[in-house]
Formats: C-alpha cells, sequence, structure tokens
C-alpha cells in the first residue's frame, strides 16, 4: 500500500498491570543478548526506565533471549520503541520465535490490533513507532503460549541501520484468578469479598 | 512457690512460657492457677482465650477474697505503715508499653487491681494491684503531700510508667493516710519515683521477673497521655498526679482517661477497666515483655530501698497517690476525707467498686470468649450490651470490628473501624483487621491513608507494615507488598498474621512453595490461626491435591465453624472430589449460616450444572442475579446452562452480557464458549455481531469501551474466520 501509516504507540502496562488480568514475570526469566555495547546491556533493558537502552553491537539479526525456569505461561510481550529519540536505531522488523531451548524456536505470528497495517505479517513491522508496542503471544487457538524461552530477534532498523536500542522490555502473564472452581473471574466487589479468607 | 504474694504474676509468666514451648496444657494450667490466686488479671484469661481454652468468665471473674478486704481495713495509717514494711516487697514487673500505644501506657494493666487490698496485707497473697492508674491530674485529693510533684521528676518523656501501685485495700487508707505522715521529702524517693523510673526508660526485662524489681519503663513515643501512677511527672501529658491525699483514701487521680470521656471520678472505674483491658490487649508487642508492675505501697520507707534500682528518683512520694486502683479512684470520688473512720466506709466502696469491677471484667470476658471461639453474633451482642463509655473504647470496638470481619460482614465492621479511628487514632492494634477489612473492599485510598497514618505513627509495629502490603497488594504491586510484609515479620516475629499475608502474596505471585513455608510458620507461631490453615488448604487446591486441600480447610473449619466462605470452599473442593451430594449439604450449610454470601449460592448453582440439575441451577442463578445484578460470572453460567439445555440463542445472549460485564476480562472462556458454538456454523458470527449490538442490557459498565472491545473481538473472529479461510 501507499504510506504506511505511523504504529501508534500502545498503553503503557502498568495499566495493565493494575486490571489486575495479567503480571509481569520478567523477573522470573534469565535474559540474554546476542551483543550489546558496554553500559547498555541487559540491566538497561530491564531497569524500568525509558531513558536508559540497550544498544546491541554486531550484526544483524540482534537477539534478545527471555529463558523461564519452567514452562510459563505467557500472553503479552511489551516492547518500547521510539523513533524520535532513537531514529536509526529504532527497529522496523521484530521477529518473536518461542520453542524449549535454542534448536527449538519456531516463530510465531505476531501481531497487533494497533496496527493499521501488517497485520497479516509473520514478523511485527513497526513505522516510526513513539512508545509501547503490545505484542500479544497467542497460539492458533487464541490462548497464550506456554514455553521455556522466547527469543526477540530484531531483524531491520529504521533508514537500514545497523544496531538496534531497545529501552524496555516486559513480558506478561495471565493472572489466573482461580480463587475457587475452575471459574474466569468475579467483576463484582460483592463476589470478590467472599471469594477468599485472607 | 516462694513468691507468695505475687504468685499469680508468676503463674502467669509461665503460663506464657509454656505456651510458648508448646506445652499448652500445662500453660492453660498455670493460667487457670493464676487466675484462681487473682481474679482481677485479664491477661491470663485472655491467653486462656487464644489458646482455645474456654475459661468460665463468670467463674474466673468472682470477689474471692473478701477477707482480704476485711483483713486490710482495720489498717490505719500506721498500721499500714507498718504493713507496708511487711508486704512491700512486691515484685514489681513494669509493664512495657509498646511503643506504640500510647495510651496503653497503663499497661500495667491493672491485673491486680484490686489486689491490692490484699496486697496490703502481708498475708494475702493476693497479688498486687498494679496500679498504673494514672491518672492524676485531677483533683489532688486530700492535703497536699503530695504531690508528688513527682511529675517532674518523671521523665518527661513518653512516660507512662505504669507504675502499679499496689494498692491495697487499706492502701487507700492507709496510702492516703501514709501520705501525711510522709513527708514529700525527697528523700522518701518515694519508691514510686524510682519506679517511674526516673527519667530513663527502663526496659524490664520482661518476662520474668517476677522478681521484685521495679523497673519503669517508659515507653516511648506515645507520649500520649499517661497514666503513670505516680506522678509520672514523666510523662508530659498531663497526667497529674494526683496526690495522696490525706486520710481519705481517695486517691485523687482521676485516670486519665484514654477515652476522652470524663473526668469524673465515677467514670474513672468504668474507664479504668477499659484501659485496663486495653492495655492488655495490646499485647506488648514489641518487647512482648509485659511486666506486671507492681507498685508497693507508697511507704516511704521502704520504697527506698526498693527501688533504688532505677535511678533518678526525684519524686517525692507521690506514689501513693498515684495507686490510684480504679477502686481508689472509685472512692476517691466518693471525696471522702477523713481520717480513720471512712476507713470502714472506704473498704465498703471499695468492694462495691470491686465488685462492680468483676462484673465489668465478666461482661468483657464473655464477650472475648466468645470472640476467640469465633461465636461471633453472639460476641458482639455481649460486646453492644456493655455500658456506653466502655462501649466507646478502642479495645471493645476492635473486638467487635473483628467479630464482624470474621463474619464476613466487611461493611459492618469498616463502619466500626472507622470509629475507632476517630476515637483513638493513636491504636495501632487491631488496624491490621481494618486494613484487611479495607482490601476486601477494595477501598484504596482509605486503605492507603490508613497504612501511611500507621506507618508514620509506628514504625516498630507490625500491624503498620501489615496495612501498608495490604495496600501495595490492592494495587497489584506484590513484590512491593511482599517486602512490606516481610518488614512486617522482621518487626515482630512471633506475630503469626504477618506471615499469613505473606503467604497470600507467594500465592498471588505463583511463588506456592515460598508460599507453604510461610503458612507453616504462621501455624507454627499460633495454631490457632485459621486463616493459615485456609491458606494452605488452597494451595493444595490450586495443585490441584484436593484431598489434602479438604483436610486443610477442614481443620480451619475446626477453628472457626461459623465461616460460610470456608464451607463453600470445602463444598467446592468435595465437588471436585466428586462428592457432590456432601458438597451440596456443605453449600446448604454455608448459606443457612449467611444467606448474604452470594458464592455460596453461585458455586450451589454451579454443582446443581455439573450434576445436570438444570433447572434448579436455573433458578438458583436466577436468585442471584437479583442480587448481584451485575456480576459476569452469573451470567457466562446461566449462559452455559442455556447451551445445555440447548436454547442457544439465550446462551449467547447471557455469554454477551458476560463479556460486557468484563471487558478486560479477556475472559477466554466466554471467548471459547462462544466460539464452540460457531464452529459448526460459519454465518453464526454475524449473528451474533448482530446480537451483540442488540443486546446491551447495561448501559452501566462503560458501554462505549464495553461496545468498542466486543465489535473489536467480534471482528477479531471474523478476522480469525477470515484467516483460517485464507490459510
Amino acid at each position: 500500500m501507499t504510506t504506511p501509516n505511523k504504529t501508534p504507540p500502545g498503553a503503557d502496562p502498568k495499566q495493565l498491570e493494575r486490571t489486575g488480568t495479567v503480571r509481569e514475570i520478567g523477573s522470573q526469566a534469565v535474559w540474554s543478548l546476542s551483543s550489546c555495547k558496554p553500559g547498555f546491556g541487559v540491566d538497561q533493558l530491564r531497569d524500568d526506565n525509558l531513558e536508559t537502552y540497550w544498544q546491541s553491537d554486531g550484526s544483524q539479526p540482534h537477539l534478545v533471549n527471555i529463558q523461564f525456569r519452567r514452562k510459563t505461561t505467557v500472553k503479552t510481550l511489551c516492547i518500547y520503541a521510539d523513533y524520535k529519540s532513537d531514529e536509526s536505531y529504532t527497529p522496523s522488523k521484530i521477529s518473536v520465535r518461542v520453542g524449549n531451548n535454542f534448536h527449538n524456536l519456531q516463530e510465531i505470528r505476531a501481531f497487533s490490533r494497533r496496527l493499521n497495517m501488517g497485520v497479516w505479517n509473520k514478523q511485527l513491522e513497526l513505522v516510526e513507532p513513539s512508545g509501547w508496542i503490545h505484542v500479544p503471544l497467542t497460539d492458533t487457538h487464541k490462548k497464550p503460549i506456554r514455553t521455556f524461552m522466547i527469543q526477540i530477534a530484531v531483524l531491520a532498523n529504521h533508514q537500514n541501520g545497523r544496531d538496534t536500542h531497545m529501552r524496555q522490555i516486559k513480558v506478561y502473564t495471565p493472572v489466573e484468578e482461580s480463587s475457587i472452581g475452575k471459574f474466569p473471574r468475579c467483576t463484582t466487589i460483592d463476589f470478590m469479598m467472599y471469594r477468599s479468607i485472607r | 512457690m516462694e513468691f507468695g504474694d505475687s504468685a499469680c504474676f508468676t503463674l502467669s509468666l509461665l503460663g506464657h512460657v509454656y505456651c510458648k514451648t508448646d506445652r499448652l496444657a500445662k500453660g492453660s494450667e498455670c493460667y487457670q492457677k493464676s487466675l484462681s490466686l487473682n481474679p482481677f488479671l485479664w491477661s491470663p484469661f485472655e491467653s486462656l482465650c487464644e489458646i482455645g481454652e474456654k475459661p468460665d468468665p463468670d467463674q474466673t471473674f468472682k470477689l474471692t477474697s473478701l477477707q482480704n478486704f476485711s483483713s486490710c481495713l482495720p489498717n490505719t495509717c500506721t498500721t499500714l505503715v507498718s504493713n507496708h514494711n511487711i508486704s512491700h516487697r512486691q515484685p514489681e514487673s513494669v509493664l512495657m508499653e509498646t511503643p506504640q500505644d500510647t495510651i496503653e501506657l497503663n499497661r500495667i494493666n491493672l491485673e491486680s487491681s484490686n489486689s491490692k487490698y490484699s496486697s496490703l496485707n502481708s498475708d494475702s497473697s493476693m497479688s498486687y494491684i498494679d496500679s498504673a492508674v494514672i491518672s492524676s491530674d485531677s483533683v489532688p485529693l486530700g492535703s497536699g503531700t503530695a504531690i508528688l510533684s513527682k511529675q517532674a521528676q518523671n521523665k518527661p518523656k513518653t512516660g507512662r510508667s505504669l507504675l502499679g501501685g499496689p494498692a491495697t485495700l487499706s492502701p487507700l487508707t492507709p496510702s492516703f493516710g501514709i501520705l501525711p505522715l510522709e513527708t514529700p521529702s525527697p528523700g522518701d524517693g518515694s519508691y514510686l519515683q524510682n519506679y517511674t523510673n526516673s527519667s530513663s526508660v527502663i526496659d524490664v526485662p520482661s518476662t520474668g521477673a517476677p522478681s521484685k524489681k521495679t523497673v519503669s519503663r517508659i515507653s516511648q513515643a506515645g507520649t500520649k497521655s499517661v497514666f503513670s501512677q505516680s506522678g509520672n511527672s514523666r510523662e508530659v501529658t498531663p497526667i497529674l498526679v494526683a496526690q495522696t491525699q490525706s486520710s481519705g483514701p481517695q486517691t485523687s487521680t482521676t485516670p486519665q482517661v484514654l477515652s476522652p470521656t470524663i473526668a469524673a471520678p465515677p467514670n474513672a472505674l468504668p474507664r479504668r477497666s477499659s484501659r485496663l483491658f486495653t492495655s492488655d490487649s495490646s499485647t506488648t508487642k514489641e518487647n512482648s515483655k509485659k511486666l506486671k508492675m507492681k507498685f508497693p505501697p507508697k511507704i516511704p520507707n521502704r520504697k527506698t530501698k526498693s527501688k533504688t534500682n532505677k535511678g533518678g528518683i526525684t519524686q517525692p512520694n507521690l506514689n501513693d497517690s498515684l495507686e490510684i486502683t480504679k477502686l481508689d479512684s472509685s472512692i476517691i470520688s466518693e471525696g471522702k476525707i477523713s481520717a480513720v473512720a471512712p476507713q470502714i466506709q472506704a473498704f465498703t466502696l471499695q468492694k462495691a467498686a470491686a465488685e462492680g469491677l468483676m462484673s465489668l471484667l465478666r461482661d468483657m470476658g464473655k464477650g472475648y470468649l466468645a470472640l476467640c471461639s469465633y461465636n461471633c453474633k453472639e460476641a458482639i451482642n455481649i460486646l453492644s450490651h456493655l455500658p456506653s463509655h466502655h462501649y466507646n473504647t478502642g479495645w471493645v470496638l476492635c473486638q467487635i470490628g473483628r467479630a464482624y470481619f470474621e463474619l464476613a460482614e466487611y461493611m459492618q465492621a469498616e463502619r466500626i473501624f472507622s470509629e475507632v479511628r476517630r476515637i483513638e487514632n493513636y491504636r495501632v492494634e487491631g488496624m491490621e483487621i481494618y486494613s484487611t477489612t479495607l482490601w476486601h473492599l477494595q477501598k484504596d485510598v482509605a486503605l492507603s491513608v490508613l497504612s501511611k497514618d500507621l506507618t508514620d505513627m509506628d514504625k516498630n509495629s507490625p500491624e503498620a507494615w501489615c496495612a501498608a502490603g495490604n495496600c501495595f497488594s490492592l494495587q497489584r504491586e506484590h513484590d512491593i507488598a511482599i517486602k512490606f510484609f516481610q518488614r512486617a515479620i522482621q518487626v515482630d516475629p512471633n506475630y503469626a498474621y504477618a506471615y499469613t499475608l505473606l503467604g497470600h502474596e507467594f500465592v498471588l505471585t505463583e511463588e506456592l512453595d515460598k508460599a507453604l513455608a510461610c503458612f507453616r510458620n504462621a501455624i507454627r507461631v499460633n495454631s490457632r490461626h485459621y486463616n493459615a490453615w485456609y491458606g494452605l488448604g488452597m494451595i493444595y487446591y490450586k495443585q490441584e491435591k484436593f484431598s489434602l486441600a479438604e483436610m486443610h480447610f477442614q481443620k480451619a473449619l475446626d477453628i472457626n465453624p461459623q465461616s460460610s466462605v470456608l464451607l463453600c470452599h470445602i463444598g467446592v473442593v468435595q465437588h471436585a472430589l466428586k462428592k457432590s451430594e456432601k458438597a451440596l449439604d456443605t453449600l446448604n450449610k454455608a448459606i443457612n449460616i449467611d444467606p448474604k454470601n452470594p458464592l455460596c449460592k453461585f458455586h450451589r448453582a454451579s454443582v446443581l450444572f455439573a450434576n445436570e440439575k438444570y433447572k434448579s441451577a436455573l433458578q438458583e442463578l436466577e436468585e442471584l442475579k437479583q442480587i448481584v445484578p451485575k456480576e459476569s460470572l452469573v451470567y457466562f453460567l446461566i449462559g452455559k446452562v442455556y447451551k445445555k439445555l440447548g436454547q442457544t440463542h439465550l446462551a449467547l445472549m447471557n455469554f454477551s452480557w458476560a463479556m460486557d460485564l468484563d471487558p478486560k476480562g479477556a475472559n477466554n472462556q466466554i471467548k471459547e464458549a462462544i466460539d464452540k458454538r460457531y464452529l459448526p456454523d460459519d454465518e453464526e458470527p454475524i449473528t451474533r455481531e448482530e446480537q451483540i449490538s442488540e443486546c446491551y442490557p447495561y448501559e452501566s459498565v462503560g458501554t462505549d469501551e464495553s461496545q468498542e472491545s466486543s465489535m473489536t473481538d467480534a471482528d477479531d473472529t471474523q478476522l480469525h474466520a477470515v484467516e483460517s479461510d485464507e490459510f
């Protein structure tokens, strides 16, 4: 199509957390990068600070590997990318792969409802993003995937840049509100009051 | 035992020791003995209730030591003095005040409030009354002596010194009588002063010390009114020591009331009681030292020697005045001032007052016992019948609030607790229950205000940190909540509730092993903490170990038999174990106990649904719909029932309502339930969309938003459908 529209920013993931439907579990995983510039590594990627970022220092594709201790249900990935501050370092094509280990990764279809374009691409295409990108990780039945490992691969950057900046990544798992019974969550306080003894 | 007069305190402490080392039987035996020796003691009674025994308040709180009174009678001042000399040594234990309770200061709980009478008599074995009473200020009765201006001496700081004065019955008389004898010479130093520890806060090494040592402790912070008896002058607050007064037995001190009420002496008595209990109940957490302080009668001579331990004595005798035992105050109020003659009057007055005190203790005891056996409705009933100046005190209201909380009537509980905050906003004990109530009601603003206030007021109390943890847990910031609960545990490792709350947080962050450990710790600290048993049951339920879960829930239920929530959970677990009949019975019981619990009905409906009794399930659900019209789960279940009954349109309608009510819930289950309907029929999606737009029953739930999300959901479904066509 013609000029692709810019990728609109998504909601702040903190809002998502407050709904109580998801929980951030990045802390339960081991993070590793394919390459990084000293001082711009995993810590900066996971420090909840949008000013600091990871800067890669190798050849494409740049990879972020997230490995969990046990098979975890993952619902959403949130990536913060900002074209205005990163320009040619901003990723433009991202592929998300899941599997059991490095040899077993499979790309999953990642699309964002918020994107006007590129819904059907196998990879996530970003056009001048300016905020949080929510990447739902679902399988063909629209359920959150269960996996040991997630790999985020940056395949291309804006303006054909070599290295990439990524400011923050968060991983969310659905909260199982299984207070009792295999039912979905309650919505009213009246039910919730009686749901448990604290 | 060799402790003689102070045997009751010793026994009580021994009871504590036994309980901590898990020898509950011996512990309860010690407590019983202690109570039989001195029926004025509240804390052994409280401990007995808490370990699960059921002491009978009527039996316990009755005056049997009347003879002591009479024996005290004849003492006049002079005699008194001699008596004092003899009996003086009472062990003094000081009650440590926990920093948080300013008011509690008095801790000394007057445990033996009346024992004073007996104590005076050397032969009596009664305990001494710790009268911490303080209150002073009022009226300096009697002649001047004293006054004990001691106040001055005592330390300014928080002074809550609890000085129990051994007010013996005669004390009233004698003490007052003595006063004039003693000159307020500094030399006397009055032991009292020593008690008051002049200035330094001496923490008495609690427990234990039945030894005669006067330790006065000044608790810190509170700085609130102090009940110091003897002039605790230390306290900056107005305490005032009343002082002793001359012959009249009255001690003028009107106890400072914690509650703003009254100054009138007549009220003193009742108030004092509540204070007493309050202080008692507020277990000195921090130090967990409850030392009963006995205040030796004011005998100038003796005092000096006994008290020398602690420093500073600055005050002149005053002590006597301080004794304020409750009775005294009442007596004082009478204002009888005369010398010997009134002693008899004093005695009768005291006896009457003691009787009054006993009946109060009986009532409170019944209420507390009912609460500890989780007989909550009765507890509320009993405690509400207390006279209003007792009712409107922190302790009583907290117990009532807790009773409502255990009944799961959180609105009522919240109302009562906010009343407590209003009248005693320095009170920290019992506030953890308030914070959990607010958590259940999801009142985040109130909860964060509460937690801020509490942590500002007292950083060393586990309740404050529990409240803070609850606040963050409500905001779903579980990591921070975990940190705060751990802090609460650090502040007081013997506080079971902190462990329980921490366990719940770990469950929410899915760290089930740590959660198990926490709940087990809670049970180790207090085996009657049914919340921890419940927590363990929940974890096993999550891990699908249903029989273990049932066992633990049952244990919790044994401790707290009236909890409908527990019964409901047991019912669900039984259903999971395929014992559906039993499940239904249990759920019926739950509904009978508490018809307002909607979850019980919901689960009953779901059990009926699983057993294919669709009509009854539907009926149940319709009733539920009336009670809680906005709950998406109800519609979801109704939808499922209709689906089973083959009424697909109704089913779809209900599913769409359920989704409306829960737009962010991302209820995959609902979507799945709907999607399944679509598989066989391709044109359904369109029909569904139409239906969605048609049946929007609720305007309330952010219609626009929900519409949008439903529409987008519809889009998604369509897209998926399209997609599947493509690939």
